[in-house]
């Protein structure tokens, strides 16, 4: 079977044609081409994949197409739309990733959490990162760069 | 210590936008229109057996299947330092996952319902799993062929054994250095095997277009070396390497496993075999962790010899490599051991053999630190332990034999500059060496271990780099050149090697990944080597522009060559001090004379660099002679564990790692090699472990059961400390440190275990379950059963004699 | 990430279309969450012919409480657990247990149902909620009945769901006031991981003790014995040791690639130790703060 579903994304109302078994992860990047979400592990473990789906942290690997219709899908293209946030200037002022693939992911799954917790502490920064791999900074610039917007606000 | 504007400061990674604004684009990020073809890989279900039929009719009828390619299409070897792999396995397979087959097909759904279909008939051979079973008299042998596969001039196979390579290196006499010794220690220590796991997984595009142009489009940290395996591999196919196009944007994160080429060839061959459309290889997870590289796992024999007053007279090093099914690059990792196995101490009198074994397990390869994690953690350990046998202080007696500027090291060489002295010294402060310390808690105990460390880039004697550079209107630079930026800031630090040089600042200098056909020659990004040897070429290029640039100003405006500098993007002149020309003004147009005439014209610059004082000729059974390593960055590495000695749950309170950078080009940059590298080496000595069944099928090829660091297990406290002794060859003084921050995690962790519960445990990784069982007196090794699997070493490798390998190899 | 099967999907608005869809299919499956489903269906471990997404019937998304009973309908998410005020105040342990679940981009997603539909040996669900006395309410083609939890799970990812009924909530009885509880998932690191083993502990008025066990049988498991030596009797140290004692008897751990035997036993017998003493303590009204790592 085949159905059309439509979705906002990042702001714009996005039509697409899904089969049941297409991934919601697939389809952002290959049929609208949404690319920021990674393909890391394809079984929810990694967090390369992550979105936010009606604002919440979600893994686009473990959710198919068809579930999203009607709803709203947010990714890094879709939050820096107005230019850089402080949260992302923070990040490359203090250097905190390096290959970058795990970037997009973080960044929302931060971005998620100081919109619910501005001011979380720096356990909460980690557990709200801990779903997010990072295979090449030992985490550190990316928490302090979280913890250094936090105190801002 | 030189006043630099641009070297040595904290710059902003020039790709840092890219990456957190989604902008960064990856190899599977790039489009490829609706043509593009998608392969799904049939894999070997056994260890070793012969393949007695491939049946592809089945799968053929499947609508949308374009081809299915099997081993009888590609009857070539490849290999980066020995062929002995086929693209896909043709008469056998050796390991669980190999390529037996792909199926190309329009969409990935069809191509991975007719890879279903695909019909293999195997005859199960005999195999091979563990070191034991490897080097009997009587082995099965993996590679009957082995002593006429094509090589590089210093692998030693051993015709008619499993044993694909065993470097020596003799110095002075052993028996002698033993002689000696006031104490002697002698044991065993095991390492696993271990997987990379870059969150980007492999994923090469291939394109053989109708006018004969192969262009791939690839997640690797090697474009150069992979075009070059690619044209031998395919030369019989009439493709030469001007034929071949390798483009690299953006990778996420290498590690080693993305150097050489692995799966890649799989992409390249298929691309061949459907010319005119692009086909897409990317692998799963589990692929990722099976078959691309591993890091290799090895059974270390050490026997120390010293004098009562701690001088280290005769180290015998023995290093058995579980290398796997092929050891194309996995050789040279044992070949590297083979060299600088002493680590690095002041030792007269040294044995090292390092041998390189096949199994039936995934291909062995190049991981970050390329074999010295893997002998520092029983070299470290054994040091501690000689130290504890002589009554003397582990630091103490480290600083007593550390190796210092000029010592000869195994193979003959002189020891470069380097400050271990202050490296040890500075982390044993910042841990409170020496001082014994409780927790409050009676459960808990704390205990301090620390680990000295050396690595020397592993290249072949002529690696080299080369840059381009060029000016635009505007006075920015774009540099061309063909390390890859994997994480580490090669982008940035080239920048900033230029910049120092042009006095244009870092953020006005874009730095491309590399393209075969437009980017300079790079051998590969491995071994630390690359802000050395290509910030080298980029400085060349740069100080090639800046001739240029004052050839223009002397002809357009008159004033003497040596009188120009270069200051804040202008020219300006020791002879007039009013002259201050910016580069936009002249750059590409040139500048106007009086006559109205133009002199100038685009400034562009070229650089090369290769060492010229090394060489691999050393003499096979003592290594003496020779030149093969460039130099070692050496540095130490301290921590402060608290363990609950009920669960075995270890916290790490606080770490430092010393390095000696010889110059930090961007000091910001060096601590994230600090910190990633200290967590990545953490990881494997707490958590980390792959596991086999007894038929050699990985039991764990995902991160629900490879448990890699989150967030959460972060030390409490990272202490970076960057020591700078300049590396005189090396651009502005530096030297590299990419792989080195994880070498010292593993024995200084395993120090720390015995130091608060007196517990020495010898085989990695150290996980809170192993130190919890070991502290009720039961030995982790002796549970093992077929459900927990196995790694490699067979018995108990501490009871294991390799008699019967000397026999075999000796035949 | 390729899911090669074919199959339906259908999203009904009420609980009685999707009995109807259920009963109607050979091979019906029930899309809550996902995050197990999903991949399932891409390594071709379930083959449905159709999924019923039970995310349009809005009357199972919610924590219901009528007087001291809470029902936790198949749509809520073990982060809405983590975000319910009556959860925090009455049941904080499921919030202990919750948080651990995962990773939080997992846990807006899965449900607690799915988690103890799966029936894996280590979820986190099945031990916690066994202290609850919790009960399973299914909906099917034969009616709708109640099933403790204690008689849920079968086996290895078998519960005694049939094919076309659909889990519609789970229910307990919130403790009274003067209890405490404690819950010690053992993973291989703090960040998130499946148990290796895990306990849950709940200590009411009285000394009633409540102990259930997860990835150390092949099910959820209760320490029914352990449950008869503590009933009623205050928890002293000597008592504790003799409980610790009766582990051999309540749980039958085996050696996979997570963790041996061996020590799954050792440290069992470490976290039913601390478990026990910062359930009672919490009962006391002292002991570490829920959220406190115990282990």
């Amino acid at each position: 079977m085949k159905k059309t579903i439509t979705m906002n994304l990042n702001g714009d109302l996005r039509s697409v044609e899904v089969e049941p078994g297409d991934i919601l992860l697939d389809v952002l990047r290959t049929r609208l081409g949404i690319k920021s979400p990674k393909i890391g592990c394809e079984k929810g473990d990694c967090g390369a994949c992550t979105i936010l789906l009606n604002g919440k942290v979600v893994r686009s690997c473990l959710i198919l197409a068809i579930e999203v219709d009607g709803q709203e899908v947010t990714t890094v293209e879709g939050i820096g739309r107005n230019g850089a946030t402080r949260l992302q200037k923070a990040f490359v002022e203090q250097n905190s990733f390096q290959c970058g693939f795990c970037a997009p992911g973080v960044v929302l799954a931060a971005t998620a959490l100081l919109d619910k917790n501005p001011k979380p502490s720096e356990s909460e920064v980690k557990e709200a990162l801990a779903g997010n791999l990072c295979r090449c900074t030992g985490y550190g610039p990316i928490i302090d760069a979280v913890m250094s917007v936090a105190k801002e606000n | 210590m030189a006043n630099y504007k641009y070297v040595g400061k904290d710059a902003v990674r020039i790709d840092g936008m890219d990456k957190v604004s989604g902008a960064a684009v990856y190899v599977d990020d790039m489009d490829f229109g609706p043509n593009l073809l998608h392969a799904e890989i049939v894999e070997s279900p056994h260890a070793h057996a012969l393949i007695k039929k491939v049946d592809i009719s089945e799968a053929m009828k499947v609508p949308g299947v374009v081809k299915v390619v099997t081993g009888e299409d590609y009857p070539f070897t490849f290999g980066l330092y020995m062929q002995d792999r086929f693209i896909f396995a043709r008469d056998r397979v050796r390991f669980v996952g190999e390529q037996v087959a792909a199926v190309i097909a329009r969409d990935s759904k069809t191509a991975k319902r007719a890879a279903k279909l695909v019909r293999v008939d195997y005859e199960e051979l005999p195999d091979v799993l563990d070191l034991e079973g490897a080097l009997k008299k009587d082995s099965v042998l993996l590679h009957p062929d082995l002593d006429k596969y094509s090589r590089c001039p210093w692998f030693f196979p051993r015709k008619g054994t499993n044993i694909a390579h065993w470097r020596k290196t003799r110095k002075g006499d052993i028996e002698e250095g033993f002689a000696e010794a006031d104490e002697i220690l002698e044991d065993t220590y095991t390492v696993p095997r271990y997987a990379h796991c870059a969150i980007e997984p492999h994923v090469i595009v291939g394109l053989y277009d109708m006018a004969g142009r192969l262009t791939l489009w690839s997640s690797s940290q090697s474009p150069f070396t992979q075009r070059h395996v690619f044209a031998e591999a395919l030369a019989p196919l009439g493709l030469t390497h001007k034929d071949i196009r390798v483009i690299t944007p953006y990778v996420g994160g290498g590690f080693g496993g993305k150097a050489g080429v692995s799966m890649e060839i799989i992409g390249c061959a298929l691309a061949m075999a459907v010319r005119g459309q692009p086909v897409k290889v990317r692998l799963t997870r589990a692929q990722e962790f099976y078959n691309t590289y591993q890091r290799q796992g090895v059974i270390a024999k050490i026997r120390l010899g010293c004098k009562k007053d701690g001088t280290i007279t005769a180290l015998e090093h023995t290093l058995h490599w579980d290398a796997g099914a092929y050891v194309e690059y996995g050789a040279n990792v044992v070949n590297a051991v083979g060299l600088s196995a002493t680590g690095p101490y002041r030792v007269p009198h040294v044995k090292i053999d390092s041998i390189c074994t096949y199994t039936n397990l995934p291909p062995g390869g190049p991981y970050r630190g390329f074999g010295y994690s893997e002998f520092h953690f029983g070299l470290e350990s054994h040091m501690t332990r000689m130290a504890k046998k002589l009554g003397m202080d582990p630091v103490a007696f480290r600083k007593k034999n550390a190796i210092a500027e000029g010592d000869t090291n195994g193979y003959g060489s002189k020891m470069n500059p380097g400050d271990i002295q202050k490296a040890i010294d500075e982390v044993a402060k910042a841990v409170e060496w020496g001082k014994k310390e409780e927790s409050a808690d009676p459960d808990k105990k704390i205990g301090k271990g620390l680990a000295l460390f050396w690595k020397a880039p592993a290249m072949p004697p002529n690696a080299s780099s080369a840059a381009f550079l060029k000016f635009n209107e505007d006075g920015s630079i774009n540099i061309a050149v063909s390390g890859m930026e994997i994480g580490q800031g090669y982008l940035t630090v080239m920048a900033q090697v230029a910049a120092e040089v042009l006095a244009v600042p870092p953020e006005r200098i874009r730095v491309e990944t590399p393209d075969t056909d437009r980017n300079a020659y790079e051998w590969q990004t491995v071994g630390s080597h690359v802000t050395w040897s290509c910030g080298n070429a980029v400085r060349k290029a740069a100080e090639d522009a800046k001739q240029k640039i004052f050839d223009t100003i002397h002809r357009g405006c008159g004033l003497p060559v040596d009188s120009l500098y270069l200051e804040d993007e202008h020219v300006k002149s020791r002879a007039d001090a009013s002259f201050a020309m910016p580069f936009k003004n002249f750059v590409i147009n040139g500048i106007m004379t009086q006559d109205g005439t133009w002199r100038g014209g685009p400034i562009v610059g070229s650089g090369m660099f290769m060492p010229e004082f090394t060489s691999a000729t050393g003499d096979p059974e003592t290594s003496q002679g020779g030149h093969p390593c460039v130099h070692y960055t050496v540095g130490a590495a301290a921590v402060k564990l608290e363990i609950d000695q009920r669960t075995g749950k270890m916290r790490v309170l606080k770490t430092a790692l010393a390095v000696d950078a010889g110059q930090a080009i961007n000091p910001s940059l060096v601590r994230g090699q600090l910190t990633g590298g200290l967590l990545q080496g953490l990881a494997t000595v707490l958590y980390e472990d792959m596991r086999y069944s007894r038929k050699g099928k990985l039991l764990n090829p995902n991160f629900t059961d490879y448990k890699i660091p989150t967030a959460e297990d972060v030390p409490d406290e990272i202490i970076p400390i960057i020591i700078e002794t300049p590396q005189p060859d090396g651009p502005f003084g530096a030297r590299g440190v990419g792989e080195h921050t994880m070498i010292p995690a593993a024995p200084m962790v395993a120090d720390a275990v015995e130091d608060a519960l007196g517990l020495r445990i010898k085989t990695m990784p150290l996980t809170a379950e192993k130190v919890a069982l070991a502290a009720r007196g039961i030995d982790f090794g002796s549970l093992k059963t077929d459900s927990i699997g196995f790694c490699f070493m067979g018995s108990d490798p501490a009871d294991y004699d390799f008699k019967s390998r000397d026999s075999a190899a000796t035949e | 990430m390729t899911i090669a099967l074919d199959y339906d999907y259908a999203k009904p608005a009420t609980l009685a279309q999707a009995r109807k869809l259920m009963a109607k299919h050979k091979a019906p499956r029930v899309l809550a969450g996902g995050t197990d489903l999903v991949p399932w269906l891409i390594d071709g471990m379930v083959e449905p012919d159709i999924l019923v997404d039970i995310k349009g019937i809005a009357s199972l998304g919610r924590i219901r409480v009528k007087g001291d009973v809470v029902t936790l309908g198949a749509l809520v998410t073990f982060n809405d657990l983590l975000e319910s005020k009556v959860i925090a105040k009455r049941a904080p342990m499921l919030q202990d247990m919750a948080s651990k679940v995962a990773s939080t981009g997992v846990r807006n997603r899965a449900t607690v149902l799915g988690n103890l539909c799966s029936a894996v040996p280590c979820c986190d669900a099945g031990p916690s909620l066994t202290v609850f006395d919790a009960q399973i309410q299914l909906s099917g083609p034969d009616g709708d009945r109640v099933v403790p939890l204690d008689d849920w799970f079968t086996g290895p990812r078998q519960t005694v769901r049939k094919p076309a009924e659909i889990a519609t909530a789970i229910s307990f009885t919130l403790p009274p006031k003067g209890s405490g509880a404690a819950w010690i998932k053992l993973g291989r690191y703090k960040g998130e991981d499946l148990a290796q083993a895990s306990v849950a502990v709940l200590v009411k008025p009285g000394n009633v003790c409540k102990v259930a066990f997860g990835s150390v049988a092949p099910r959820p498991v209760r320490g029914v014995k352990i449950e008869q030596l503590l009933d009623g009797r205050p928890l002293t140290d000597d008592l504790i040791a003799e409980a610790v004692k009766l582990l051999p008897e309540c749980i039958s751990p085996i050696t996979d690639v997570r963790s041996t035997r061996e020590y799954r036993m050792q440290t069992m017998e470490v976290m039913l130790e601390r478990g026990l003493k910062a359930a009672a303590a919490r009962a006391a009204g002292r002991g570490p703060k829920y959220g406190t790592a115990l282990i």
